[in-house]
């Protein structure tokens, strides 16, 4: 391994021709074989004229291959990004943003020998990919589960992986293999699938697509391992990404058995994967995560024990405090608005010195009289400052207020609670387990839920009748539609066309937090009867 | 025959020292390079204080002090000309800007405010990116002295010149004693 990183030159690789010659046969092959099939007389009538005609052949292979290897292998980045619905990161999301950063810290850390860019894919699995095609893309593709739960440092020390990869050559050579030879495998696979009698045939042709990734080697992914400690001097971090990907999803599935050789781990529980020994560093294109956390915690002098301790603690949230006061607050129109938390009353935008407040009891005192709203005020200008928007809520037509939640953007009303959320930011604030959800939104939730469960036929029966309000979205003035989030999450949400969600007070929330303590089916229904406390929350 | 043989090594020897000055000319320009990568991300953090500084100045009155070092070091470092100087101003800047960030944990109010959270993140990244750049400096330094060292190397460097020796960009004496500390507490500090 070379000492710095300005001595990785990019090696202009024999294999890269070793790959070129191997297309090369196999059409020429496989022309030979139709060639003699199909005329083999002529072969045995006139010698000269065979081997003329071979000639032709591997001419006609030779320009086959060559547009084959042109088309697949070019812009194959693209190609690959398109296929796995990656963007680039979205600088209204802070995670993105910080994704952004550290892309630009690593390419610090390289010298910037090489443009990168990176993208995220969307899901909940976790697993980071590079790609490097000829026509000088390099693209590093992470999903959003990956860069949901891993802190800054861990997923530092994944793009450095992934960096590596990339400076050193080796993912050149790996995505080259993937386009010239994998993209035929989920085909392959669906054969296999709905083949019939073609299964045994296909099955061959999977197992020598398997054995292709012995031109993937394993080594490869260790090199990279190194390489990335080496960039952020951290063996550490990437021994807890390594651990935390492998008690989680992959994303088996998503990244297609095609792409697999590229990933950080595999995506697919593989069993040749985790052994070692001659036959598996063969045929494997991953080596054993086991071994690998091993090296890097030899590296930093800790041990598997302390890691797990350290993921147990991270999973364990504290529960929010319901101690937090909440108070009414009187509007111009004389009517009671809430109840709000103190931060909430701030944002109100009629709320002032002289509103009346009331914390729920007979007392009715002016705003500035009491210490919490008052020192509120100081900093009150500042805090609305630039946040309100053209959008007005759908309920009270009042201006919504930009709000930053689980790191990405929101907007909210400050008078129902509702929250407006953009198509394409609802599934990462699903990813994102930041919040921790007190009990009240827990017994809602179920509440909600159950309800919805006993309800749904005789509602589905009456909608004919039901006046149903129909809410106009925000953002495009069409009519959006009252649905369920899905038939598992029963929770009645406003969709519009354009994509935006409209969710009554805490029915976010609690979306989430069904969904996180996975609260669905008839199993949740028992557990409820014995506790049935809150009453489900509706539309006011 | 003689006459061949000398005249081969004479050729060699001329081979080897053009390839050996081409070697540290480009070594030489790399180092260079690399020093204004790290000028690049010093600006930038110069650039990111007063922002910062201003946004937390109402919300930490009683942290005056503290503030007044970040200003101060930062003046320092701005005005500083020399390599060796640099280096030194700059340690200290760094020393306060992470006293501030340990002080600003002890005000959560500072947290909900989204601008001084990105301010934050950017910092954070500032800060890692001069780490990387002083990193890869560092690296290259090494490998110019070591080029410049090196036997036969030494005894062509001192018959030419010209290629003096760079100074590497050293860590604070705080950070130094870093490693003594349990291993397994990360710099992780954002989030």
């Amino acid at each position: 391994m070379p000492l710095t990183f300005i001595d990785i030159e990019r090696q202009k690789s024999w294999r890269i021709g070793l790959f070129f010659i191997i297309l090369l046969l196999m059409y020429f092959s496989s022309a030979m074989v139709i060639m003699l099939v199909a005329f083999g007389d002529i072969f045995a009538k006139d010698f000269l004229r065979g081997v003329f005609a071979s000639f032709y052949i591997f001419i006609i292979a030779a320009v086959l291959a060559f547009v084959h290897f042109y088309l697949l292998s070019y812009g194959v980045a693209q190609t690959i990004k398109e296929k796995l619905g990656a963007a680039d990161p979205d600088p209204e999301d802070e995670l993105h943003k910080r994704l952004h950063n550290i892309m630009a810290e690593i390419h610090v850390a390289t010298g910037k020998k090489r443009k990168m860019a990176c993208t995220v894919i969307p899901g909940q699995a976790m697993n980071a990919l590079a790609v490097d095609d000829f026509k000088g893309n390099a693209l590093i593709l992470i999903t959003e589960g990956l860069i949901s739960r891993l802190s800054r440092d861990q997923t530092e020390a994944v793009i450095a992986h992934e960096a590596y990869h990339i400076l050193s050559g080796d993912c050149r050579e790996s995505t080259l293999v993937v386009s010239l030879f994998g993209f035929s495998m989920p085909f392959i696979e669906k054969i296999m699938i709905y083949g019939g009698r073609a299964y045994i045939f296909s099955f061959i042709l999977f197992k020598l697509g398997n054995l292709l990734n012995m031109l993937i080697s394993r080594e490869r992914e260790y090199r990279a391992d190194a390489g990335a400690v080496r960039m952020t001097r951290n063996p550490l971090a990437l021994a807890e990404t390594l651990h935390l990907l492998s008690k989680n999803w992959r994303g088996t599935g998503l990244i297609g058995s095609d792409l697999e050789g590229l990933c950080i781990v595999n995506p697919r529980l593989d069993y040749l994967d985790e052994s070692e020994g001659f036959f598996a560093d063969l045929f494997s294109s991953h080596p054993p995560i086991r071994k690998r956390i091993e090296i890097l915690l030899a590296m930093a002098h800790a041990s598997v024990a302390e890691l797990e301790a350290k993921r147990r603690q991270n999973e364990e949230k504290p529960l929010p405090k319901e101690t937090e006061k909440k108070y009414y607050a009187l509007d111009a129109q004389y009517v009671w608005q809430g109840p709000f938390a103190v931060a909430e009353l701030a944002a109100l935008p009629w709320f002032s010195t002289l509103t009346w407040v009331s914390d729920g009891s007979e007392t009715i005192t002016k705003a500035s009289e009491i210490p919490a709203c008052s020192a509120l005020f100081k900093t009150r200008i500042k805090q609305t400052e630039g946040r309100t928007t053209d959008y007005l809520c759908p309920v009270c037509q009042q201006q919504l207020i930009k709000q930053h939640y689980e790191q990405t953007r929101i907007y909210q009303c400050n008078y129902c609670g509702g929250t407006l959320v953009d198509g394409d930011k609802l599934p990462r604030i699903i990813i994102r387990h930041e919040n921790a959800w007190s009990e009240k939104i827990k017994a809602q939730a179920r509440a909600t839920l159950k309800e919805n469960q006993q309800s749904y036929i005789i509602h589905s029966a009456k909608q004919g009748k039901n006046k149903i309000v129909s809410l106009r979205c925000p953002k495009c003035k069409a009519i959006m539609w009252r649905t369920f989030y899905s038939y598992a999450y029963l929770i009645e949400i406003d969709r519009c066309i354009c994509g935006a969600m409209w969710f009554d007070k805490d029915e976010l929330s609690m979306l989430q937090c069904m969904i996180e303590n996975k609260m669905a089916g008839e199993d949740f229904g028992k557990e409820d009867s014995k506790e049935d406390r809150t009453p489900p929350v509706s539309r006011q | 025959m003689v006459g061949l043989i000398v005249l081969g090594c004479i050729g060699v020897i001329i081979a080897w020292g053009i390839v050996t000055f081409n070697r540290l000319v480009s070594l030489r320009n790399e180092v260079q390079n690399s020093w204004k990568q790290i000028d690049v991300q010093l600006k930038r953090r110069h650039d990111l204080i007063p922002n910062l500084v201003s946004v937390v100045k109402g919300t930490m009155e009683f942290e005056q002090d503290t503030l007044e070092k970040v200003i101060n070091a930062r003046a320092k470092a701005v005005s500083a000309g020399s390599v060796q100087e640099k280096v030194t101003a700059e340690n200290m800047l760094t020393q306060a800007l992470g006293k501030l960030f340990a002080v600003m944990e002890n005000y959560p109010q500072l947290r909900s405010n989204d601008n001084i959270m990105q301010l934050q993140e950017e910092l954070t990244s500032t800060e890692n990116r001069i780490g990387f750049a002083r990193q890869l400096y560092n690296d290259l330094v090494a490998q110019y002295r070591i080029k410049q060292e090196v036997f036969p190397n030494n005894i062509f460097v001192a018959f030419f010149g010209g290629f003096k020796k760079e100074v590497y960009f050293e860590a604070e004496e705080e950070a130094k004693k870093a490693p003594q500390a349990d291993i397994s507490i990360r710099r992780d500090s954002s989030h």
